[in-house]
């Protein structure tokens, strides 16, 4: 019958791990522990500013990311968040002033990055019209007089940096620079 | 590609999280803890997965997973100080009647915890310790003193 020594491979049993007081074998290594500790400090110290920036909304949601810009002519002012978070809801809002209503109604160009890149998924209230070209859509809303508002609600779908252009025709370009967090 | 990316993120930041967690002896781990672990999984969830709820999105990221995971385990096996940075290494807590205060303040274990220990593997008293050793798992392994 063959030994168990010629059915599989072997090799000699060496006790590598370091000892406590030349006695027990542990694989006790303070020195390394050490560093990890320092590690683990540095950890905890990123986690804590973490979730500190967090709370303000550096990262989104919160009182940092909120934003307002408007036309000087005071044609459009737009709330907006400055950071947005990938694949989470949002709401651009937008306000028509005195100069944008005429006739009846209010047209508004938005540039195709709010489809695009921060994936809009509905306009609020309906629009009577949306024409495409010159980069972006005309949205054109039944309007009586100001204040009169209307909302786009995101949910972006590329990370990184994507800029919003809305304008009333024949007036000033309102820019909204936003940061899509992964 | 995402769904991938994320999984593994997702696997790599699990470890590090309780890892930096600290050990705790692992037969003491009190519900607050249990809660932790399931929370956090719980969470990381819900980033992995997103909105692609199909069964094609869950079997990728579970074969992600089990790679990275497979990858970890050869690598721990390639590199010692790999595998001491994934696992830890074995601390002493206690050896000949003194604490190792350091390393049981760092790892936020306390004596009760180490007496405790021993009343289970059948010490009635720690002077009749050798050692107390914080094992990689979180258990800890108690060494009665040798009958000379």
């Amino acid at each position: 019958m063959p030994s168990a020594d010629s059915e599989s491979p072997t090799k000699p049993v060496e006790d590598s791990a370091s000892r406590v007081d030349d006695d027990i074998a542990v694989g006790f290594d303070l020195a390394f522990q050490r560093r990890w500790w320092r590690f683990e400090f540095a950890v905890w110290t990123v986690f804590t500013t973490l979730v500190v920036l967090a709370m303000f909304g550096c990262f989104g949601r919160g009182h940092f990311a909120k934003a307002r810009t408007a036309a000087h002519d005071g044609s459009l002012d737009v709330q907006y968040d400055r950071i947005e978070r990938f694949g989470s809801p949002s709401v651009v809002t937008v306000t028509f002033g005195p100069r944008a209503i005429h006739g009846g109604k209010a047209q508004l160009w938005v540039s195709e990055s709010l489809m695009n890149a921060l994936g809009n998924q509905r306009v609020v209230p309906q629009p009577v019209e949306a024409i495409l070209g010159d980069g972006g859509i005309l949205y054109t809303f039944a309007a009586t007089k100001p204040p009169a508002t209307a909302e786009f609600a995101l949910q972006p779908r590329a990370v990184g940096g994507a800029n919003l252009q809305l304008r009333v025709p024949d007036s000033e370009t309102v820019n909204a620079r936003i940061f899509v967090m992964p | 590609m995402a769904p991938v990316l994320r999984a593994i993120f997702g696997y790599c930041f699990l470890i590090l999280i309780v890892r930096i967690a600290g050990r705790r002896p692992g037969k003491q781990m009190t519900p607050f803890e249990l809660v932790l672990i399931f929370f956090i999984g719980g969470c990381t969830l819900t980033a992995m997965v997103g909105d692609d709820r199909s069964l094609t999105n869950a079997v990728i990221q579970i074969v992600s997973i089990a790679l990275t995971h497979l990858v970890i385990i050869w690598a721990k096996g390639r590199s010692a100080v790999f595998g001491r940075i994934v696992d830890g290494t074995p601390l002493v807590l206690m050896d000949h009647g003194k604490w190792h205060t350091e390393t049981m303040n760092r790892m936020r274990i306390q004596g009760n915890d180490v007496i405790a220990m021993a009343r289970d593997q059948g010490f009635a008293a720690l002077d009749r310790i050798e050692y107390a050793i914080l094992e990689r798992n979180g258990e800890i392994s108690i060494i009665p003193k040798s009958q000379e």
